[in-house]
């Protein structure tokens, strides 16, 4: 990949919050038309990195850059992004919620419409286009809001741990649609502690331990270097410690 | 283009969904229902009375009558065919035997005695005829007695017609105030409808965990515009529905509800009042909005944000506790305070300048002020909302705000 511009890239990232120092020095890239593992045990810094290249959080120091500059609403990029903290307005209907969502995002009531019945269609939803919100169960929640991430079929998608709460089923429906997206040409960002959906999907990931990059690089090159016979394994090993110290103390 | 695309989105879909709640109608046909209760029972009230008056009128009640103050014409007696008896005890045991329906015992000094009304029970809502035919029997009595005026003096229904004059010329204080305090009423009414809707605008994204979807799809920015102007849009919404059923009761029912006759036409329009109502009223709402948006952007909850909604209001609404000082002591260091410091000035230059003690270069500056105090508050509560936003268990610091503006 070398040569080739990043879609995203990330340089000397350092965030605190007061005296806590949540991310060190943390540096990747992402490139056009590839899905990105970000991996990571919970606290490392994953949504908070995240957070910082979306925006939502001024960084301490260093260059979060979408498209080589800070993302901004208005930056011309189509961005998908689903969230670790999740949630609709849950008193409003199904359909108007992603009519609005579709809207924002420059689609025509129309055509937010039509996506938006299709995509219901899909995942089995169709007959709660016209249900308020608080009314789905969680699982079908989550689907409405994976909905509305990709309704604008975005360039770019940042999935922050999208299969949590989901039951089987729907955690298949969720991969087959990042497949389609990735073979649209999406660049996908996704974080996750699916070992199988990293093996299964992404060509490159980032592990991030207290703040900063462990291991980054392709599958095939963290397996080398980490000599794991898969990355459920090099997980094991690079994180296990942490289970150790926290049995230990 | 966008910018204006999305807002046009957010202020549909902020008004849609306000209209189709049922708490919104509530809240704002509530005050006409309540109007049309009160008036309801007022109006059958009325009618009521006319008509026990008249059942009355028609009725055939036997009587006996002791009147020892001398009041009592004779005619009277014999046109209400009331049979006069010597002594009081007399004229009871007539009612006990009932030989007669009902005896009143007229003392001989009726400023300090008590007229005495014996009858036989009609039930306890008819019972009061009783003393009602004594009233009569004094009223006429006494009338009888006097000329067509002096029976309106004692009746008090002398009209008296007062005319004042302010440098020179007529000056009807009370009409004056009407046109220009509307804006005092209607801020009223506004905050007290509206206030927890702003306050509450910016905390349900927090709450339902919607804001980090929404920040990376429209600018906050944009965001907290079409709110606001949304919040203004369903306040006039609101101010109408409550108006014209208000205002429809009181026109076409005022003459049966015996309702004060308003005469419209008379009622003096002061161009600069009105400008300088409108202004204080447009700037004090937006300052308001912006605060209670602003509030509700920093906390992380509806609870947390409510008690200090509630410091906002006593700060609004303290200075109508003060009503009579801004009106006798418009010049006092006290009174000019409230009136310009911007977060107690709007009740304070509202009432004076509807009162007419309020100058115009203090009216200025009040204004000025507000306006400034408007346009900072607004800016502060999109910056507390991109920032307060994120925190979804704890408030946005002030030092947290500070830090994130010095970058």
């Amino acid at each position: 990949m070398t040569g080739e511009k990043p879609i995203v890239s990330v340089e000397h990232f350092k965030m605190a919050f007061g005296d806590k120092e949540v991310i060190s020095d943390l540096s990747f890239e992402v490139f056009r038309g590839e899905v990105f593992g970000f991996l990571g045990s919970n606290g490392s810094g994953k949504t908070t990195t995240l957070r910082a290249l979306l925006g939502l959080y001024e960084p301490t120091g260093g260059k979060l850059l979408i498209n080589g500059k800070p993302y901004t609403v208005d930056g011309g990029i189509s961005l998908g992004y689903l969230p670790e903290e999740r949630g609709l307005y849950k008193k409003e209907k199904v359909l108007d919620v992603m009519l609005y969502f579709g809207e924002l995002k420059g689609m025509t009531r129309p055509a937010a419409r039509e996506f938006s019945l299709k995509y219901l269609e899909r995942v089995k939803l169709s007959d709660k286009a016209h249900t308020r919100i608080d009314k789905l169960s969680g699982g079908q929640q989550q689907k409405v809001q994976l909905g509305v991430t990709i309704m604008n079929e975005p360039e770019l998608l940042i999935l922050d741990e999208p299969t949590k709460g989901f039951d089987p089923v729907n955690r298949r429906l969720l991969m087959n649609i990042v497949e389609e997206r990735k073979k649209a040409g999406a660049t996908i960002v996704f974080v996750t502690h699916q070992m199988e959906e990293v093996e299964r999907l992404c060509s490159r990931v980032i592990l991030l331990k207290d703040g900063a990059a462990r291991a980054y690089g392709t599958l095939a090159d963290i397996k080398k270097q980490f000599s794991g016979a898969s990355m459920d394994d090099i997980f094991v090993k690079i994180y296990g410690g942490e289970e150790q110290e926290a049995e230990d103390e | 283009m966008n910018n204006m695309h999305n807002l046009g989105t957010v202020m549909r879909f902020e008004i849609t969904r306000m209209l189709k709640k049922p708490s919104f109608w509530l809240m704002a046909l509530g005050f006409p229902v309540l109007m049309v209760g009160i008036f309801g029972i007022v109006f059958w009230s009325n009618n009521a009375t006319m008509e026990a008056a008249e059942k009355l009128k028609n009725e055939k009640i036997t009587m006996a009558v002791t009147d020892v103050s001398g009041v009592i014409k004779p005619e009277i007696l014999q046109a209400m065919d009331a049979k006069e008896v010597a002594t009081r005890d007399e004229g009871i045991e007539k009612v006990q035997s009932g030989a007669v329906d009902a005896y009143i015992y007229f003392p001989a000094d009726l400023a300090t005695e008590r007229v005495e009304v014996y009858g036989q029970d009609a039930g306890l809502f008819e019972n009061s005829k009783y003393s009602a035919i004594a009233t009569t029997m004094l009223d006429q009595s006494v009338n009888a007695q006097v000329s067509e005026q002096q029976r309106a003096v004692l009746r008090g229904q002398v009209n008296v017609a007062t005319t004042t004059f302010r440098d020179g010329q007529e000056y009807d204080g009370i009409r004056e105030m009407i046109a220009p305090g509307l804006f005092l009423v209607l801020f009223y009414f506004l905050i007290a409808f509206f206030g927890n809707q702003m306050l509450n605008s910016t905390i349900e994204e927090k709450e339902n965990r919607t804001i980090e979807m929404l920040l990376t799809t429209v600018q906050s920015r944009v965001l907290i515009i079409g709110k606001i102007l949304s919040l203004i849009i369903l306040a006039l919404i609101q101010t109408l529905v409550i108006l014209i059923p208000v205002l429809t009761i009181y026109f076409v029912l005022s003459p049966q509800l015996q309702l004060p006759n308003i005469d419209l036409a008379n009622i003096p329009l002061d161009p600069l009042k009105i400008g300088l109502g409108a202004a204080i009223f447009i700037f004090s709402f937006l300052l308001f909005t912006g605060i209670l948006v602003a509030l509700g952007a920093a906390m992380p909850t509806a609870k947390e944000a409510s008690s200090w909604f509630g410091y906002v209001v006593i700060l609004l609404f303290g200075p109508l506790y003060g009503v009579t000082t801004f009106i006798s002591y418009p010049d006092s260091p006290f009174v000019r305070f409230l009136s310009l410091f911007p977060l107690t000035s709007p009740i304070p230059l509202m009432l004076r300048n509807a009162y007419g003690n309020l100058p115009l270069g203090e009216a200025l500056l009040g204004i000025a002020i507000l306006a400034v105090s408007a346009v900072v508050v607004m800016l502060l509560s999109v910056r507390i909302f991109r920032y307060g936003a994120m925190q979804y268990d704890s408030k946005i610091s002030l030092a947290a705000l500070r830090a994130k503006r010095a970058k």
